[in-house]
Parts: C-alpha cells; sequence; structure tokens
C-alpha cells in the first residue's frame, strides 16, 4: 500500500464522511431517520445527502418540451424532499456544518453506479441506503440498486437500512 | 419536386404504368400529413421523401390476448417507383402497462427510437432494414422493407416427429440460430439501446436473405438499477420455448401427464410465466445440464441474474458444446 493510499484511508477514517443515497420514498426517509438516530450526536460525522435523477429518455415524450417539463418538476420536487431529510438530521443534532445536499441529473445506464462514482469522487468512507424490498421477481425484472453497490463498492463500508 | 410532380394525375399516370392501367383506383386522396392516419384509408398515396406510397392493408398483431388486433399506424404500401413492398409506420405515441406476473412496465412507444435504431442497424443482417422521413407535419415515418416469412416459433414447432427427435437432430441448429439472435441484442446493447419487445414473434425466417430478423423495436421500457433485464427476461423465455420445442403449460401436464407434474416444484416454473415450466430438464432428461442451468436462470428458483448477455452468452457456449456432442452432430 503506497504511503498516498494510506494517507488517503486515515484522512476518510478522520473524516467519517457519510453518503446517504436517497430518493422520495419511504426507505430513504427510514435511512435518513435511522442516520439521525445513530449519528445525531457525533460532531465528527458528515453526511452528504445525495440524489441522483437520471435523465429520461427522450423515447418516453412526445415532445422534448414535455421531457424539460418532466424534468423540471421532478428536479423541484427532490429540491423539496432533500430539504425535508436536511431538517431531520438539523431536528437530531446535526449542525448545519456537518451536511450537505447534492442533486444530481445525469445521464446513467445504472443508479448503483452513478452513487458509486459520487462515492469515489467525494471519498465518502460509509455509503448509506435504504432498502426496497422488493419481491424476487420485480429483482430480476429491474435489478436493485442496493444489491448492485453491495457488490460492487470498493474501499468503502456500505449500510443498508431495512 | 413540385407539388404538381405528384398530383392525381401524374399519380394515375404512374400507377397506370407500372401496374396496368385496371388497378388505377377511382378513387384516392394524396396525403403528406399523417399525423391523423385513420384517415389514411385502402389506395390512399403517400408522399414521403418526394416518393408515392400506394397504401394497402394495415398490420394485425396478437397481443395481450387480443389476436389480430389492427394496428391502424402501420400500413402496407408499395413504392409506386419501383414497385416494391413496404411497410410504413406511421406516428402514434402510446405510454401503456405491460405487466409480467405481478410486476408493472411503463412500456412507451416511440417513433424516435425506431429510428435511432434503424440507421444503427442498417448494415446488420439480423434487424428489419429500413429508414426514415419526416412527413409535412414533421412526422417521423418509418419506411420498412417488407420481410416474407415466417415467426420462428411457427417454424421450430413444425420440427421434428417428437421432443426426442427434435432435440436430437434439429435443435443444434436451432440453438446456432438463438445465439446468432442474441448475439445481434447484444450489439444493441453495446450501443446503449433496447430491443424494447423482446418476444418470440418478434423474430422472422426471411426467406429470401435466408435469415433470421429481429423487427419491431419501437418500444422502450422504463428500466430500473438494470437497464436491459426486460430484454433479457424476453430472450429467457424465447429460449425456454425453443428448448422446449413449444411451451411446456402446467395445467397441461397436470391434465395429461401427472406424475411429471406431481415432480414440479414452484421454483421449476418460469419467473414471468408461472404456467410454463423453465426447469425443462424434468421433463425431458436427455436436456444437458449445462443448457438447464440457463434456463434455470429464468425460473422462481434462480438465485443469479444474467445483468448483460455476455452473461448468458457465456454459459449458451458452454451448452452448446454439450448439445453437440450429445447429438453428435
Amino acid at each position: 500500500m503506497s504511503e498516498q493510499t494510506l494517507h488517503d484511508k486515515a484522512r476518510r477514517a478522520a473524516e467519517r464522511h457519510l453518503l446517504a443515497a436517497v430518493d422520495e420514498s419511504d426507505n430513504s426517509k427510514r435511512a435518513v431517520m435511522y442516520l439521525a438516530d445513530f449519528f445525531g450526536q457525533d460532531k465528527n460525522v458528515f453526511i452528504t445527502l445525495l440524489s441522483i435523477i437520471p435523465e429520461p429518455s427522450e423515447d418516453y415524450f412526445a415532445k422534448e418540451e414535455e421531457r424539460v417539463a418532466w424534468l423540471g418538476e421532478k428536479k423541484q420536487f427532490m429540491e423539496k424532499v432533500l430539504a425535508g431529510y436536511k431538517d431531520i438530521l438539523l431536528g437530531a443534532g446535526f449542525g448545519e456544518k456537518q451536511l450537505e445536499t447534492r442533486l444530481s441529473i445525469r445521464k446513467c445506464r445504472s443508479i448503483g453506479d452513478a452513487i458509486l462514482e459520487e462515492q469515489e469522487r467525494l471519498k465518502c468512507c460509509i455509503v448509506v441506503v435504504g432498502r426496497r424490498g422488493i419481491s424476487h421477481n420485480e429483482e430480476f425484472i429491474f435489478g436493485s440498486t442496493s444489491n448492485k453497490i453491495l457488490h460492487h463498492a470498493t474501499n468503502c463500508a456500505v449500510m443498508v437500512i431495512e | 419536386m413540385s407539388e404538381n410532380a405528384f398530383s392525381e394525375n401524374s399519380i394515375r399516370d404512374r400507377i397506370g404504368s407500372r401496374f396496368g392501367s385496371e388497378r388505377i383506383p377511382k378513387k384516392f386522396q394524396i396525403i403528406r400529413d399523417t399525423s391523423d392516419f385513420f384517415r389514411v384509408e385502402y389506395n390512399d398515396v403517400i408522399i414521403l421523401g418526394e416518393k408515392p406510397f400506394w397504401v394497402k392493408r394495415y398490420e394485425k398483431e396478437g397481443r395481450f390476448g387480443l389476436d389480430d388486433e389492427p394496428k391502424y399506424w402501420v400500413r402496407r404500401a408499395v413504392d409506386i417507383e419501383d414497385g416494391s413492398t413496404k411497410i410504413l409506420k406511421l406516428v402514434f405515441h402510446e405510454r401503456f402497462d405491460t405487466k409480467i406476473g405481478n410486476i408493472t412496465i411503463e412500456c412507451y412507444r416511440s417513433p424516435k427510437k425506431e429510428a435511432r435504431i434503424l440507421d444503427l442497424v442498417a448494415g446488420h443482417e439480423n434487424f428489419m432494414h429500413g429508414h426514415w422521413v419526416l412527413d409535412s407535419a414533421g412526422n417521423i415515418i418509418r419506411i420498412l422493407d417488407f420481410i416474407p416469412g415466417r415467426q420462428i416459433d411457427k417454424i421450430i414447432v413444425e420440427y421434428g416427429n417428437d421432443h426426442e427427435d427434435y432435440f436430437y437432430n434439429y435443435f443444434p441448429s436451432v440453438l446456432d440460430t438463438y445465439i446468432e439472435m442474441v448475439l445481434a441484442i447484444k450489439f444493441l446493447h453495446d450501443n446503449e439501446e433496447k430491443h424494447g419487445d423482446i418476444r418470440r414473434d418478434h423474430i422472422l425466417w426471411d426467406r429470401e436473405r435466408k435469415i433470421y430478423r429481429w423487427i419491431d423495436f419501437d418500444y422502450n421500457y422504463r428500466h430500473g438499477e438494470s437497464m436491459f433485464s426486460f430484454d433479457i427476461q424476453g430472450l429467457g423465455n424465447i429460449l425456454i420455448f425453443l428448448v422446449g420445442r413449444g411451451d411446456v403449460l402446467v395445467p397441461e401436464l397436470y391434465a395429461k401427464q401427472r406424475d411429471l407434474f406431481d415432480s414440479l416444484w414452484g421454483e421449476d416454473l418460469n419467473i414471468s410465466y408461472k404456467n410454463r415450466v423453465a426447469n425443462l430438464k424434468k421433463i425431458f432428461p436427455y436436456i444437458p445440464d449445462s443448457l438447464n442451468r440457463v434456463l434455470q436462470h429464468f425460473s422462481w428458483g434462480a438465485q443469479i441474474f444474467y445483468e448483460n448477455t455476455e452473461q448468458m452468452l457465456d454459459d449458451l457456449y458452454k451448452a452448446k458444446t454439450d448439445v453437440i456432442a450429445l447429438s453428435g452432430s
């Protein structure tokens, strides 16, 4: 292991930077409440609340204006959701400086991959996601973001909140 | 080209000189804006890209239990200039839900998508070919080459005297065909495109070119974590059909082969359609394990799923070796 790698690992461990990947679902809210409950009094923890909106294909809309309008509405909606989650954490004792919200609208084949790219970029030591609790055949048809993260995450821990 | 080039009289002359004066319709409309496709009637002429197309019947499709449901936006037509048969797909945006078991999938019919893929697969022989033009109202009209031939499922069920004869003597080449069709889908996926509607009746045997070809890729679906899994489940269902020489249906086993029915567990059934058997080795014990393992990826008992066609192809190549060894061909 190189000096630089060791240094990076040590720095990340000290900062205790958590990446909570969320959407508007109940399971995301549960994950945020879990973080509030567990880390609310810990002044060494920094949390980035990340929401990814995959840019929808042009194929889903008859006109480009409809696509732009959809994205605008979704962005506005998710900004509110993120603000709500931030309030939960503030209410639990986190300080403003310990929290960041991040809304990423991007083309992505997989939300799991996009979350892991953000983790890599921000050097977070833990990725936190809620589990949707999907059925076996739902996982077959749609895939599972939490499973993807569990199987592909490197250089970080993963917390999956049931 | 001027409007006069496609006046009623000039169209009559063109039809008369190419197809004979007796075939000139008494009454027809010349249409440049196809937005209202219900307006397009038999014998009308649509002008697309400065070419006149003589409209014939609409196409039909069996789907969701509605056999021969007319597709009013898909018309067979004759290119008046060269006499070739074309399929014209007019613009019809549609959003609907497809159910796979208890799962709902949001689907979209997109002319843009099909036009994009037509450009992409222009040099790929395992896909239908054609081009697209804008009509006078800016609608994306796809002009498809007509494929003379039958669906793969109608063909393969006629192979062999019984399943064993089919499996030993015909299935090795059917498997080759199937692998070729999966490779074609891999080509789409590698280019970040989905087929969107993978079903056995969307593979046609082109009897002129002597090749199987995928048709109808104007659907897109809203995917989840796994962008191509719905396509892959379609591939799995086709494979189960091809290996079984038809669907092996649970109610039929119950009625006619109770011993086999009694041997089945829930995990042996198709994850998408619970009335079909996926673990076909229980029905046809001579199926090699390697092939059956591919089928079991599409069963209720599956612990892991294929994330991409590459993984599936790896297993199919192994299965192919065993199938060939078994048949001795």
